[in-house]
C-alpha cells in the first residue's frame, strides 16, 4: 500500500465509523432539541442495543464462524435483526423516558441529567454482572466479498453500514420534515409551550423523540457489532462521547448537523489517529468538543448559541 | 351541542397557586357565546394565568372551569383545543424556524386533513391576503403584524368557538393595532366568541361587549364595556392617567 | 425543596440548632475519630476508614464546586489525578534527570538527592509529602482555572460534558506520557511520607490520622467559605448568574474561584492517596471515580457540608466494609442451604450497580439529599402572617439614612444616553433613544407592553450590549462594562419579572447585594481576621437595618426563603437588595406590578422617601398615577423610538402619546373635548 492507499483506507473507515457515530449523533440531537437534555444513557442504549443485535442474530441461528449467507436469506436476517434491535432499543428508550425522566421534567438544574447519568450506569452494570466482562464474539452472517478502490479494499460491512445508515438518515428526514408527528416535533423543540397549546400531546412527542433516537442507537450497535466482530459492555462510553461530540460539532438540536458531525467526527478518528497516533484520537476529539462549545457553541449548521442565561 | 344557559365559557371560584404564590383568588368569570370579553389589569395582576387556566396549562388548585357546560379543569390541553378553545399567545409564539403554512397546518393539529381543512385555510387567507402571500416563508422573518396575523390565523384553523387571546396589541404600531382589532372584530360577526387578554384598555373596551378587571388576583370590576369605559374607578386605574380631563393632577 | 417540614425532622432541626448540642456532638465526633485506632486493633478497617477519610475529603472538594456554586463538573478526578502525579513523579525514581551542580541547592533543601545507578550520577527526586500537599494544592488550582476558563460561558449541561472531556483527556495523557508517569503499568515507589524521622511505611493507623485531619481541615474550610462573602456570591451565581452579576458579582471570578478551590482539594487528596498506595496508576482517576465522588455529594446533599461527609463515608465504607461482609454472609448461607449462586454471590462487584440506582432514587424522591443545605426557616403561621398593617408615609427618614448610607447625589446629570440602538436579530427594540436623568431627579419611563423599556434598562445595566450610542454615569462612560462592575459604579437595579435568589433568605439576598461594597476574599473567609469579622458584622447590620425599613412586611420573614414571600414582598426585597449595593442611581422595573392599590401607594410613598434622602431614581411604571406622584420628568417610549418627553402634566396631553398609548377610544373623547 502507498501513503495515499492508507490514508484512502482511512478515509473508508472513517466514513464507516462516522456512519455509526452519526446514528448515534441523531439519538442526541433529538432528544435535546426538544428537553434541552444530555442524555447519558444514551451512551448505554446503544451498547445494549449491540448485545440485542447479538442476541437476535443468534437466534437466528447465526453463530460466530457460521458460513456466510446470501441472496434472500442475508436480507432477511439482516432487516429483521435491525428492527427488532431498533425496536428493542427503541423501547428501552421510552421506558427510561417514562420511568426515570419524565417525574423530572419540568425541573430547572441538573436533576435530569444526573438521572440519565444513573441510567447509564444501571444499564452498564447490568450488562457486565449478566453477560460478564468479556468481550463478545458477534456473529457476523456477511459474505467475505471485497472491492479495491485504488489500492485500499471496500467491505461489504462497509458498503452495508452506509447503506444502512443513508436509508435510516433519509427516512428520519422525511419523518421530520414531512409527517404530522414530525412537524409536531419540530414545533415542540421550537416553542414546547406554544406546541402544546396547538393540541399537541407534547409527553407523545417526548416519547417519540426517545423512541426514535434510542431505535437509531440501537441500529448504530448493531452496526457496531457487524463491522467490529465484537461487542462488549464498555463500548458505549467511548463511542457516546464521539457522538456527542459529533452532535455539538454539527449544532446540537439539529439533524442535518449531526449527521456531518458524525462523518467529521469519524473521518477525525480514522485519519488523526493515522498521523498521529490512535492512542491520542480521543484526546483530538475532546479537544474539538472544547473549541467547537467556546468559540462556536452553535456548532457548525446550528443557530441558537447553548449559553441561555 | 349540548343546550345550556348561553354561557360559552364559565369560571366559578377558580383559585391558583404556583408553588406557595397564590395568584388567582376566588375568580369568577361568565362568557357568553358570540361575546367579546376584555381581560384588564397591570402586568403581573393575573391575567396570563387566566389564559393558562383556561388553556389547561396551569391547574386550578380549587373551582371549577366549564365550558360548554361541561367542567373542563380536569381535561388536557388537546382535549380542550379539539372542544373548541384556541389561543392567540402572548408575543405571538409563532414556530420561529417553521413556514407560515406549517404554522397554520400545526393550528389545525386537532383535526383531520380534509375539505374542511382547505376550507379553513381558505378562510384564513381570505380574511389575511398577506398570509397568503407569504405562506411559504420562514414564520421568524415576518414583521411583527404579519407575525400576529399568522397567530389570529393558526388560531381560526382549529375552527374554535373560542379564541383566548394575551394582549394581541403588544408591540404593534397604533396602525397595526387597529387592523388587528378590526380583524378581531370580524372574526367575532362570523360567530366566534373572543376572551381577550388586553393592557391597552381604551382600545380592548371599544371593541368588547363587556369586561373584566383584574387585580393581585381577584376580580375588583366588571359589567357592560360602555359602563367600564364611564367608570370613574377603571378610568383612574387603567384609562385615568392619560384621559384628556380638565386639570387632572 | 418541600415547602412542609415534617414536625420530627423540624424538631430534630431545633435541637441541632442549639449551639451547645452541636458542640457536643462535634466533640463526641472527634474524640471518636481519635480513639477509633486504639480500640479497633484490625489494620484492615483502620485502612478502610484512611481510604473513606480520602473520598471525603474528594467530596467536600466537589462540594465546593457543585454543590456552592453549581457548576456541574463530571471530570474532577482529573484534578485528583493530577495532585497524584505532582507528588507520584516528584518522589519517585520514575524521572532520572542527569545530575549537574543545577540541582545543587535543591539537593541542599533536600528535595532531590543525587543517586548513582552504574552509569553517570543522576537526580532523584525527593519531594516531601508535608510540601507535596501544599504545592500539588496550587499546582491543581492552576489547572482548576485552566480548565475552568473555557467552560465559563457555557450553560450548565455543557460545562458538564466539557468536564467530563477534560477528565478523560488527563488520564489518557498520563497513560500516554510513559517516560513521566509509566503509563498504563503505573508509577512504583513512591515515598511513604516521614514525620520527625518517622516512617509511615505501609501502615494504616498513621495514614488514618492524617486523612482525618484532612478532612476536618476541609471540613472547616468548607464551612468557612459557605458563610462568607464568597460562598454568598457563589450560592448566587447558582441560583441566578445574571441577576448575580447584576447585583455586582463577577460571575466569572467567582466561578473560576470555585473551580480553583475544589481542584485544590482534590490535588492535596492526590498526594495523599498515592502517599497511601505507593503507587499510581492512569485507572484510578476515570470517569468512574470522577461518578462515584458525584453520587457521594448527590447523595449527602449538594452543597451541604455535613451531608456530603455522611454521603462519603457511608458509599465509601459500603464499598469496603459493608458489601464483603454482607457476601461473607451470604457465602455461608448459600454453604448452609447448599446453594452455588448464593456461594458464588460478590457484591462489592455490583457497587457500580448500587451507585446507578442511588443517583435515579435520589434524584427522583430526595433530591435534597441525606442532610439538605437549605436550612431557612419554615413558612410562618398564621398569626405571625397577619401582624402586618400597611404602613404609610413611606420610611423613617432618619433609620434610612443610617441604614443606607447613600453617597451624595452631586450635581448635573447623573445619567446620560445617547443614541442607543439595539437590534435582536431582524428587530429593532431601540432606535436611537436618548434620555438623561437629573442627579437627584425621578424620572419615568412609560409605553405599552413590548415598546423597549425593559430592554433599556437592560442595555443601562449592561446585561444587553447596545449596536451604537453612549451611555455615561457620572460623567464617565459605562456602556460595554460587565453588569457587576456598571453596578460597582452606583447603578442598582430591580427586575420586572423578579429576579431573586429564589431558594436564599430574605436576609442572604440582602447580603449579597452588599457584595460589590464588601473586600473578604477567599483567604479572609477561611482566616477570619479581626478585619473580616468585622466587616461581615457591619454587613449583617445593614442588611437587618435595611431589612429593617420595610416593617412587619420584610422584618419578621428575614430568614425564610424567599420562594415562600408574596409577590408584593419579593418586589420589597428586590428593592432592598438594590438599596443594600448603597447605589447613587436606582433603576426600578415596574416596582409596583403586582401589588393592589394600597400596597401600590405605600411602596410609591417609600420610593419618594428614597428621593427625599438623595437617591435619583429611574423607573419603569404602568401605573401612571404613581408616574404622575414621583416623576419629575416622563419618557414616553413606543417601538422602541422616544415618542414624548416632558413633565408627567405635558405627556399626558401629548397627541402622539394619546395615539400610541390609548388608541381610538382615548382619542375619540379628546375629539368630542
Amino acid at each position: 500500500m502507498t501513503v495515499a492507499d492508507v490514508y484512502l483506507q482511512q478515509i473508508i473507515n472513517g466514513l464507516s465509523l462516522g456512519a455509526m457515530y452519526a446514528l448515534l449523533a441523531l439519538g442526541f440531537t433529538l432528544v435535546y432539541g426538544i428537553l434541552e437534555l444530555i442524555n447519558f444513557a444514551h451512551f448505554n442504549v446503544f451498547m445494549v442495543g449491540s448485545f440485542v443485535g447479538l442476541g437476535v442474530l443468534r437466534l437466528l441461528g447465526v453463530m460466530p464462524g457460521a458460513p456466510a449467507l446470501a441472496g434472500v436469506a442475508l436480507v432477511a436476517v439482516l432487516l429483521g435483526t435491525l428492527i427488532v434491535t431498533m425496536l428493542a432499543a427503541g423501547l428501552l428508550g421510552v421506558a427510561i423516558e417514562r420511568l426515570a425522566l419524565r417525574p423530572l421534567r419540568n425541573l430547572r438544574g441538573p436533576a435530569a441529567m444526573i438521572t440519565t447519568i444513573g441510567i447509564s450506569y444501571i444499564l452498564l452494570n447490568v450488562v457486565l454482572l449478566s453477560l460478564g466482562a468479556d468481550s463478545k464474539n458477534f456473529p457476523n452472517p456477511l459474505p467475505s466479498w471485497t472491492m479495491p478502490v485504488g489500492g485500499a479494499v471496500l467491505r461489504l460491512r462497509e458498503v452495508l453500514i452506509w447503506l444502512v445508515s443513508l436509508a435510516l438518515m433519509a427516512i428520519l428526514t422525511w419523518f421530520v420534515q414531512f409527517t404530522r408527528l414530525g412537524k409536531a416535533m419540530r414545533a415542540t423543540a421550537q416553542d414546547a409551550e406554544a406546541a402544546r397549546m396547538m393540541g399537541i400531546e407534547v409527553d407523545r412527542i417526548i416519547i417519540a423523540a426517545f423512541f426514535l433516537g434510542s431505535a437509531l442507537a440501537g441500529a448504530g450497535g448493531l452496526m457496531f457489532g457487524l463491522y467490529y466482530n465484537f461487542t462488549s459492555y464498555i463500548i458505549g462510553f467511548t463511542a457516546g462521547l464521539r457522538a456527542f461530540t459529533a452532535a455539538v460539532l454539527g449544532g446540537i438540536g439539529n439533524v442535518p448537523g449531526a449527521m456531518l458531525g458524525g462523518l467529521i467526527i469519524g473521518l477525525i478518528e480514522a485519519l488523526g489517529g493515522q498521523l498521529v497516533s490512535a492512542s491520542w484520537a480521543d484526546v483530538i476529539i475532546f479537544s474539538i468538543l472544547v473549541l467547537v462549545l467556546v468559540f462556536r457553541p452553535a456548532g457548525l449548521l446550528g443557530r441558537v448559541a447553548p449559553n441561555k442565561s | 351541542m349540548p343546550p345550556d344557559s348561553g354561557l360559552l365559557l364559565e369560571f366559578r371560584g377558580v383559585n391558583t397557586h404556583y408553588g406557595d404564590l397564590h395568584v388567582l383568588k376566588d375568580v369568577s368569570y361568565a362568557i357568553g357565546r358570540g361575546e367579546i370579553v376584555a381581560l384588564l389589569g397591570g402586568n403581573a395582576c393575573g391575567k396570563s394565568t387566566t389564559m393558562k387556566t383556561i388553556m389547561g396549562v396551569v391547574r386550578p388548585t380549587s373551582g371549577t372551569v366549564r365550558f360548554e357546560g361541561a367542567p373542563i379543569e380536569r381535561l388536557r390541553t388537546a382535549e380542550r383545543v379539539r372542544r373548541g378553545i384556541a389561543p392567540v399567545l402572548e408575543a405571538r409564539r409563532l414556530f420561529p424556524r417553521m413556514t407560515v403554512l406549517e404554522n397554520l397546518e400545526l393550528g389545525a393539529y386537532t383535526r383531520p386533513r380534509g375539505p374542511e381543512y382547505m376550507e379553513d385555510l381558505e378562510r384564513v387567507f381570505a380574511l389575511f391576503p398577506r398570509v397568503k402571500e407569504r405562506r411559504s416563508q420562514i414564520a421568524g422573518t415576518l414583521s411583527g403584524g404579519e407575525q400576529q396575523m399568522v397567530a389570529i390565523g393558526r388560531a381560526l384553523m382549529a375552527r374554535p368557538r373560542l379564541i383566548c387571546m394575551d394582549e394581541p396589541s403588544m408591540g404593534l404600531s397604533p396602525l397595526l393595532v387597529e387592523q388587528v382589532f378590526d380583524i378581531i372584530q370580524q372574526i367575532n360577526a362570523q360567530g366566534t366568541t373572543i376572551f381577550m387578554v388586553e393592557q391597552n384598555a381604551a382600545m380592548a373596551l371599544a371593541i368588547a361587549h363587556r369586561g373584566y378587571v383584574l387585580q393581585t388576583g381577584q376580580v375588583v370590576l366588571s359589567g357592560e364595556a360602555t359602563s367600564l369605559r364611564e367608570n370613574p374607578a377603571i378610568r383612574e386605574a387603567y384609562l385615568g392617567e392619560l384621559q384628556v380631563t380638565p386639570a387632572a393632577g | 425543596m418541600s415547602a412542609t417540614i415534617p414536625a420530627p425532622v423540624g424538631r430534630l432541626r431545633a435541637v441541632w440548632d442549639r449551639p451547645a448540642v452541636r458542640h457536643g456532638l462535634l466533640a463526641l465526633l472527634t474524640a471518636a475519630v481519635l480513639l477509633f485506632p486504639f480500640v479497633e486493633g484490625d489494620d484492615a478497617d483502620i485502612d478502610s476508614l484512611a481510604n473513606a477519610a480520602a473520598y471525603v475529603a474528594l467530596a467536600l472538594g466537589l462540594n465546593i464546586v457543585v454543590g456552592f456554586a453549581g457548576l456541574l463538573d463530571l471530570g474532577y478526578a482529573a484534578f485528583f489525578a493530577i495532585g497524584a502525579y505532582v507528588y507520584g513523579v516528584l518522589s519517585s525514581f520514575q524521572v532520572l534527570p542527569a545530575w549537574s551542580p543545577f540541582w545543587q541547592p535543591f539537593a541542599a533543601l533536600h528535595l532531590v538527592e543525587k543517586i548513582n545507578q552504574g552509569g553517570g550520577d543522576l537526580v532523584h527526586f525527593t519531594l516531601s509529602f508535608w510540601l507535596a500537599l501544599p504545592l500539588a494544592a496550587v499546582v491543581t488550582a492552576g489547572c482548576g482555572v485552566l480548565f475552568g476558563a473555557p467552560t465559563l460561558r457555557l450553560r450548565g449541561d455543557y460545562l458538564a460534558i466539557v468536564t467530563l472531556g477534560f477528565g478523560e483527556i488527563v488520564p489518557i495523557v498520563a497513560r500516554n506520557t510513559p517516560y513521566l508517569t509509566n503509563g498504563a503499568a503505573g508509577l512504583n515507589g513512591v515515598q511513604a511520607p516521614h514525620l520527625f524521622g518517622y516512617n509511615f511505611t505501609v501502615q494504616a493507623t498513621p495514614y488514618y490520622y492524617v486523612g482525618m485531619a484532612l478532612v476536618a481541615l476541609l471540613i472547616f474550610t468548607s464551612i468557612r467559605l459557605r458563610d462568607s462573602r464568597i460562598g454568598r456570591a457563589w450560592m448566587a451565581v447558582r441560583e441566578d448568574e445574571t441577576a448575580a452579576s447584576a447585583m455586582g458579582i463577577d460571575r466569572t471570578r467567582a466561578k473560576l474561584l470555585a473551580f480553583a478551590i475544589g481542584a485544590a482539594f482534590a490535588g492535596a487528596v492526590g498526594v495523599f492517596y498515592v502517599a497511601k498506595l505507593q503507587t499510581a496508576t492512569p485507572d484510578m482517576f476515570g470517569f468512574p471515580v470522577s461518578v462515584m465522588i458525584l453520587v457521594m455529594v448527590v447523595l449527602g446533599g449538594m452543597g451541604s457540608v455535613w451531608g456530603v461527609v455522611l454521603g462519603a463515608a457511608l458509599l465509601s465504607l459500603l464499598q469496603s466494609w459493608f458489601l464483603p461482609d454482607l457476601s461473607e454472609w451470604l457465602h455461608t448461607l448459600g454453604a448452609a442451604i447448599g446453594n452455588d449462586w448464593l456461594q458464588q454471590i460478590d457484591l462489592a462487584r455490583s457497587i457500580e450497580l448500587i451507585f446507578g440506582i442511588l443517583l435515579v432514587l435520589m434524584m427522583l424522591f430526595r433530591r435534597e439529599g441525606l442532610i439538605p443545605a437549605a436550612r431557612h426557616a419554615p413558612s410562618l403561621d398564621f398569626a405571625a402572617q397577619h401582624v402586618q398593617g400597611v404602613q404609610r408615609g413611606g420610611f423613617d427618614g432618619e433609620l434610612a439614612a443610617t441604614a443606607l448610607a447613600l453617597p451624595e447625589p452631586g450635581r448635573g446629570n447623573l445619567l446620560e444616553v445617547r443614541g442607543i440602538t439595539v437590534r435582536f436579530g431582524g428587530l429593532t427594540a431601540l432606535n436611537g433613544v436618548d434620555l438623561v436623568v437629573p442627579a437627584g431627579g425621578v424620572v419615568a419611563v412609560i409605553g405599552p407592553n413590548g415598546s423597549g423599556k425593559s430592554t433599556l434598562f437592560n442595555v443601562i445595566t449592561g446585561l444587553v450590549p447596545a449596536d451604537s450610542g453612549s451611555i455615561r454615569f457620572a460623567g464617565a462612560e459605562i456602556l460595554g462594562l460587565p453588569p457587576h462592575r456598571i453596578l460597582a459604579k452606583g447603578l442598582a437595579r430591580t427586575f420586572q419579572n423578579i429576579r431573586l435568589f429564589a431558594n436564599l433568605t430574605v436576609l442572604d439576598n440582602v447580603l449579597i447585594g452588599q457584595h460589590a461594597r464588601l473586600s473578604t476574599g477567599a483567604f479572609g473567609a477561611v482566616l477570619r481576621p479581626p478585619r473580616t469579622r468585622a466587616e461581615e458584622a457591619r454587613a449583617l447590620a445593614r442588611a437587618r437595618s435595611i431589612i429593617a425599613l420595610f416593617g412587619n412586611r420584610l422584618a419578621p420573614r428575614a430568614a425564610q426563603a424567599v420562594s415562600y414571600l408574596s409577590y408584593a414582598n419579593r418586589r420589597r426585597v428586590e428593592i432592598a437588595r438594590a438599596l443594600a449595593s448603597q447605589p447613587k442611581l436606582l433603576l426600578l422595573d415596574e416596582p409596583t406590578a403586582g401589588m393592589n392599590p394600597a400596597e401600590t401607594l405605600e411602596l410609591a410613598e417609600q420610593i419618594r422617601s428614597l428621593h427625599a434622602l438623595g437617591l435619583t431614581i429611574l423607573l419603569i411604571e404602568h401605573k401612571l398615577d404613581v408616574v404622575t406622584q414621583l416623576a419629575d420628568t416622563v419618557i414616553v417610549l413606543d417601538h422602541g423610538e422616544k415618542l414624548a418627553e416632558g413633565r408627567p402634566d405635558q405627556v399626558r396631553r401629548n397627541e402622539e402619546v394619546l395615539r400610541a398609548y390609548l388608541g381610538r377610544a382615548a382619542r375619540e373623547a379628546l375629539d368630542a373635548a
